[in-house]
C-alpha cells in the first residue's frame, strides 16, 4: 500500500539508525514465555473455514487446525496423512485412499470415511458459498454439483468406514498433492455451521482465539495422532508492515520473520544476524506475461526480441541483491521436470533488434507494461523499461492496485503485465498448467493468452501420467517449447529469507507456505 | 438547544443518503473484480460465473442499488464477500479500538498543543516560543509513517521501554498515539498561539489586569477562554479524521482497527465491507461535527442554538 515513498521513508531512517543503536540494551535474551510467535502474516485470514481457503494466511492457519488426507513437508514433499497410502487404479481414475486408524476429531469424535466424503462434499456445495474447491473439481460428478445440477458428487463413496474411494473425471497424476491444499481438508460430519468460529479438525493445534487483524492463537492438541506439538501454544500474530515485524523480531517478540526484499543485504552483512538466516527457494516465478494476442506481441520473434533485451541477470544483482535465480523456464529448479541446463535467454540487444527488423518492425513497438504497486515490482518495471527502450521497444508503466491490474490482465487489455506466481502445490504441473495452457486463458492464469496445440497435448499426457519420471520428461519438453515460443518475459525465481531466533528449535521455514505445522518446534534448553 | 440538535441529525439522513448513493456508484463502475479476490489466482470461469451470480453482481445496477438501500434501512448491512462474516460484527470488533487509539491522539494532543500554544504565546519571540515554532514545524512535516518507524526503532527496538506494535495495555497505546497526534499537537500549538495573542491584546485582558486578576487568571480563565473557538475547530476537524481513517498508523503499529479493515476491504474489492464501513464512518463524522457544534455554545455563551 504505502509503497514508493514509504521505502524512501524507511531508508531516510538510517541517517537517524545510530540514535536507537547507541541505546540499544544488548540482544535479548530466551524469552521467558511459552507461546511460540509467529509473524509472517500480513493480513487477517479469511475464514477458518477450509472452503474458504484460497490465500496464504487463511491456508496457514487451516492448516494448523485441519488436515486433509495428505500433506507436504516443510522441503514440500508429499507424505501421507489422513490416509495411511492409497491405489490407483490401472484406469489412472480410480484412487482408493485407505484412512489412518485412531484418529480423533478436537471434539473427540473418530474420523470416519464418511466425514471425508461429507466435507469434500460441503466444500463444493453451492450452499457454502466457498470458492476454494478447485483441487476437488476434477472429481466426477464435482463440477455439476458444484453448479447445482447434481445432487451428489458422483465420484465420491465410502464403501467401508476406513476407506474412501475417489473416481476423477479424467486420469490426474497431481491429484494426491490437490489434497494436501487446505480446501481439502477433512472436518467432522457433525461439524457446526460456523465453522469459520469453530472450528474442528483433526490437526495438531486447536483454535484458542482470533482477534481480528491482531492474532489467532491455538493450544496443542493433546491427543494428536502424530504425538502432540511440542509447544504449548503457538500464536499468528498478523502484522501489516513489514519493518514493523522485523522491529518485533529485534525485540525478541516473535520467533520468525520474513526478511522484507530490500532489507536482506544489511541482514547478510552483519555477522550476528547473520547466523540466524535461513534461506528457503521459494516456488515464486517473477515474470512478464506478454498477451500473444495483441498486436506485434502475436510474433514470437517480436517477444524473444523482448526477453533479449532485458539482462536479467543484472536486475537480480542489483534489485534484488542476487536472491534469486534467473528463469530459463516456468518451472523451479528445485521441483521434477526443471531443466537447470537450460540456457537463458542472454542479454542481446544487437540481436533484439534484428529480431525486431526482422518480424517488420524495424522503428521499434510502442507497448504498455502494466504492474502492481509493490515497491520491488515498480522497480523491477523501470528496469526493464530502460532495457526494452535500449532494444527499440518504448514500453509505458501502467501502474495499478493489484485488483485491478489482474481484472485487466484476465480480460486480455494488458500487453505487458509484470506479477509473479507462487505454487499452491509442489508441481510443475502447477505453473505449465495454469499459466501456459489453453485451458487456462484469462481467469485460469493464462494471461499470456498463450495457445499453442503441441504444448497443451504434452502437458495433457503429463498430466494423465502416472509415472513421475516419464512424467518429469513430459514437463520439460512442454516448458522447452513454451521456452521458445516467448509467451512470457522470463525473469527469476526469487529465494526468500527467513530468521529464525536462536532459542528455537525444530523449526525450518517451509517451501510451501501449508508445509510447516511447528510440531516440532521449541524453546531451546538453556545451556544448548 | 435539543430543536437544534434533532434538525442536524434530521439533516444528517440525506447526507449519508448521499454518501450511499456516491460510494455506491463509486464502487461499483471502479476497475477490479470482487470475485478475483474470492477465487484467488486459480481459478476455473465456472466458479466466478457460479460467485458472480451468487453475489447478484450480474443484476441490473439500479435493482442492486434498491436492494442495498432496502438492506441498509432494516439496519443490516450485509455480509462480507471474503470472510462472509456480518460487516457489523466486523466494525463492532474494530471501531472501540480505532476510537481508542483516537481519543488517546486527541488527549495528547490537546493537552500538548494547547498548552505549547499558551506558553510560546506568553512571550512571543522568547525561547519557549521559538522552541514550540520548532517542534510545530517538525510535527507538521514528518509524515506519520517515518515517524511510526522511528518511535518504534528508538523507544521499542532501542531502549526496550515500549512494545513495538500490538493491541493491549496502556504500553502499546502510546507509540501509536504519539504518532497519530503528532500533527495535530503542532496544529493546535500555532492555533492556539496566534489566537492567545489576539485575546492577550485585547481589551478584556487589560480590564482583568487592570483590576488586579492573578496572570494565571487573566491567562487561563479570561484569555484562553475567549481564545478556544478556532481551537475547537482544529480539535474537532482532527478527530473525526482520526475516527475514519488512522490507517497509516494502524499499519504501522499493527493496531486492528478499522482504517486497516477499510483498506483491506478496499484491496479484495469486498464491497459489502467498504460501503458498510464508508457509511458508517461519514455517520460518524456527522456526529463530530455536531458535537463540535455544540462545544462551541459551551466555550462561547453568545453562541445560542
Amino acid at each position: 500500500m504505502p509503497s514508493q515513498i514509504a521505502r524512501l521513508l524507511r531508508l531516510s531512517l538510517l541517517v537517524v539508525l545510530p540514535l536507537p543503536l547507541a541505546c540499544r540494551g544488548g540482544e535479548p535474551g530466551t524469552p521467558s514465555r511459552r507461546t511460540l510467535i509467529d509473524s509472517r502474516d500480513t493480513y487477517d485470514p479469511r475464514s477458518l473455514d477450509p472452503a474458504r481457503s484460497t490465500d496464504v494466511p487463511t491456508g496457514r492457519a487451516v492448516s494448523y487446525v485441519f488436515e486433509g488426507l495428505t500433506r507436504f513437508t516443510a522441503d514440500a514433499r508429499l507424505e501421507p496423512a489422513l490416509a495411511t497410502r492409497w491405489d490407483l487404479a490401472p484406469d489412472g481414475l480410480t484412487y482408493t485412499f485407505h484412512l489412518r486408524a485412531g484418529v480423533f476429531f478436537q471434539d473427540g469424535t473418530p474420523l470416519s470415511a464418511r466425514d471425508v466424503v461429507h466435507s469434500f462434499t460441503r466444500a463444493l456445495d453451492p450452499a457454502t458459498r466457498g470458492s476454494g474447491a478447485v483441487p476437488l473439481l476434477p472429481i466426477r460428478g464435482a463440477a455439476d454439483f458444484a453448479d447445482g445440477k447434481a445432487p451428489s458428487v458422483s465420484g465420491l463413496a465410502a464403501p467401508d468406514d476406513s476407506t474412501v474411494v475417489i473416481t476423477l473425471a479424467q486420469p490426474l497424476a497431481t491429484f494426491p498433492k490437490l489434497l494436501a491444499m487446505p480446501a481439502a481438508s477433512v472436518l467432522p460430519a457433525s461439524a457446526p455451521a460456523d465453522v469459520s468460529d469453530h472450528p474442528v479438525g483433526t490437526g495438531p493445534w486447536k483454535l484458542v482465539t482470533w482477534k481480528h487483524d491482531d492474532y489467532l492463537l491455538f493450544a496443542r492438541n493433546e491427543h494428536y495422532w502424530g504425538g502432540a506439538p511440542e509447544a504449548d501454544s503457538l500464536r499468528a500474530r498478523i502484522i501489516a508492515e513489514p519493518s514493523t515485524a522485523v522491529a518485533e523480531f529485534e525485540s525478541g517478540n516473535v520467533d520468525v520473520v520474513e526478511i522484507p526484499p530490500d532489507e536482506t543485504e544489511t541482514w547478510e552483512h552483519d555477522p550476528a544476524r547473520k547466523r540466524l538466516l535461513t534461506d528457503v527457494p521459494a516456488l515464486q516465478l517473477v515474470y512478464v506475461a506478454i498477451n500473444t494476442t495483441r498486436g506485434p506481441l502475436r510474433d514470437p520473434r517480436v517477444r524473444q526480441a523482448i526477453n533479449d533485451a532485458v539482462d536479467t541477470r543484472t536486475i537480480v544483482q542489483q534489485l534484488i541483491h542476487g536472491r534469486g535465480r534467473v528463469a530459463a523456464g516456468v518451472i523451479p529448479p528445485s521441483l521434477g521436470g526443471a531443466d537447470t541446463t537450460r540456457a537463458p535467454y542472454a542479454y542481446d540487444v544487437a540481436r533484439a533488434r534484428q529480431l525486431l527488423a526482422a518480424a517488420g518492425y524495424p522503428k521499434g513497438i510502442d507497448v504498455e507494461l502494466w504492474t502492481g504497486t509493490t515497491p520491488i515490482m515498480v522497480r523491477v518495471a523501470e528496469a526493464l523499461q530502460g532495457y526494452l527502450a535500449a532494444a527499440g521497444i518504448r514500453a509505458t508503466i501502467e501502474q495499478r492496485d493489484a485488483a485491478t491490474a489482474r481484472a485487466a490482465a484476465r480480460r486480455g487489455e494488458t500487453d505487458l503485465f509484470l506479477k509473479d506466481w507462487y505454487a499452491d502445490y509442489p508441481d510443475a504441473e502447477d505453473f505449465l498448467y495454469p499459466l501456459l495452457d489453453s485451458a487456462n486463458m484469462g481467469p485460469g492464469g493464462n494471461v499470456s493468452f498463450y495457445h499453442n496445440p503441441a504444448f497443451d497435448r504434452l502437458l495433457d499426457q503429463a498430466r494423465r501420467e502416472p509415472d513421475e519420471a516419464k512424467r518429469d520428461l513430459l514437463y520439460r519438453q512442454a516448458d522447452s517449447l513454451a521456452f521458445a515460443d516467448a509467451p512470457m518475459l522470463y525473469l527469476y525465481f526469487y529465494t526468500q529469507l527467513y530468521a529464525v531466533q536462536p532459542w528455537i528449535e525444530g523449526f525450518t521455514p517451509p517451501v510451501i507456505f501449508n508445509g510447516q505445522r511447528w510440531t516440532h518446534a521449541r524453546f531451546r534448553p538453556p545451556g544448548r | 438547544m435539543l430543536r437544534y440538535v434533532a434538525r442536524r441529525l434530521a439533516l444528517a439522513v440525506p447526507t449519508l443518503f448521499g454518501v450511499l448513493v456516491v460510494a455506491f456508484l463509486l464502487l461499483n463502475v471502479a476497475p477490479g473484480d470482487p470475485v478475483t479476490a474470492m477465487v484467488g489466482e486459480r481459478a476455473d470461469p465456472a466458479t466466478v460465473a457460479r460467485l458472480r451470480a451468487e453475489l447478484h453482481l450480474d443484476d441490473p445496477l439500479p435493482l442492486r442499488f434498491v436492494r442495498y438501500v432496502d438492506q441498509v434501512a432494516h439496519g443490516q448491512l450485509g455480509r462480507s464477500f471474503v470472510t462472509d462474516r456480518p460487516i457489523t460484527a466486523d466494525i463492532a470488533e474494530r471501531f472501540p479500538k480505532t476510537l481508542e487509539l483516537a481519543l488517546a491522539a486527541m488527549l495528547l494532543a490537546t493537552v500538548c498543543g494547547i498548552s505549547l500554544g499558551v506558553l510560546s504565546a506568553r512571550h512571543p519571540g522568547g525561547w519557549m516560543d521559538r522552541l514550540a515554532l520548532g517542534v510545530a514545524y517538525l510535527g507538521i512535516s514528518f509524515p506519520v509513517y517515518w515517524v511510526g518507524l522511528l518511535l518504534i526503532l528508538v523507544f521499542a527496538v532501542g531502549l526496550r521501554w515500549l512494545p513495538p506494535s500490538g493491541y493491549g495495555g496502556l504500553e502499546y497505546l502510546i507509540l501509536p498515539a504519539l504518532a497519530l497526534g503528532m500533527r495535530s499537537i503542532a496544529f493546535q500549538a500555532r492555533v492556539t498561539r496566534s489566537s492567545m495573542l489576539d485575546a492577550l491584546g485585547a481589551d478584556f485582558t487589560r480590564t482583568a489586569r487592570a483590576k488586579g486578576a492573578r496572570e494565571w487568571v487573566v491567562v487561563l480563565r479570561h484569555a484562553l477562554r475567549n481564545a478556544l473557538i478556532p481551537v475547537i475547530t482544529v480539535v474537532g476537524l482532527d478527530f473525526g479524521s482520526y475516527l475514519t481513517g488512522s490507517i497509516l498508523t494502524e499499519t504501522v503499529f499493527s493496531w486492528p482497527g478499522l482504517g486497516r479493515y477499510v483498506v483491506n476491504a478496499i484491496a479484495r474489492r469486498d464491497l459489502p465491507a467498504i460501503q458498510g464501513s464508508v457509511l458508517f464512518l461519514s455517520a460518524v463524522f456527522v456526529l463530530v461535527n455536531l458535537v463540535t457544534d455544540l462545544a462551541y455554545a459551551k466555550a462561547d455563551p453568545r453562541i445560542a442554538y
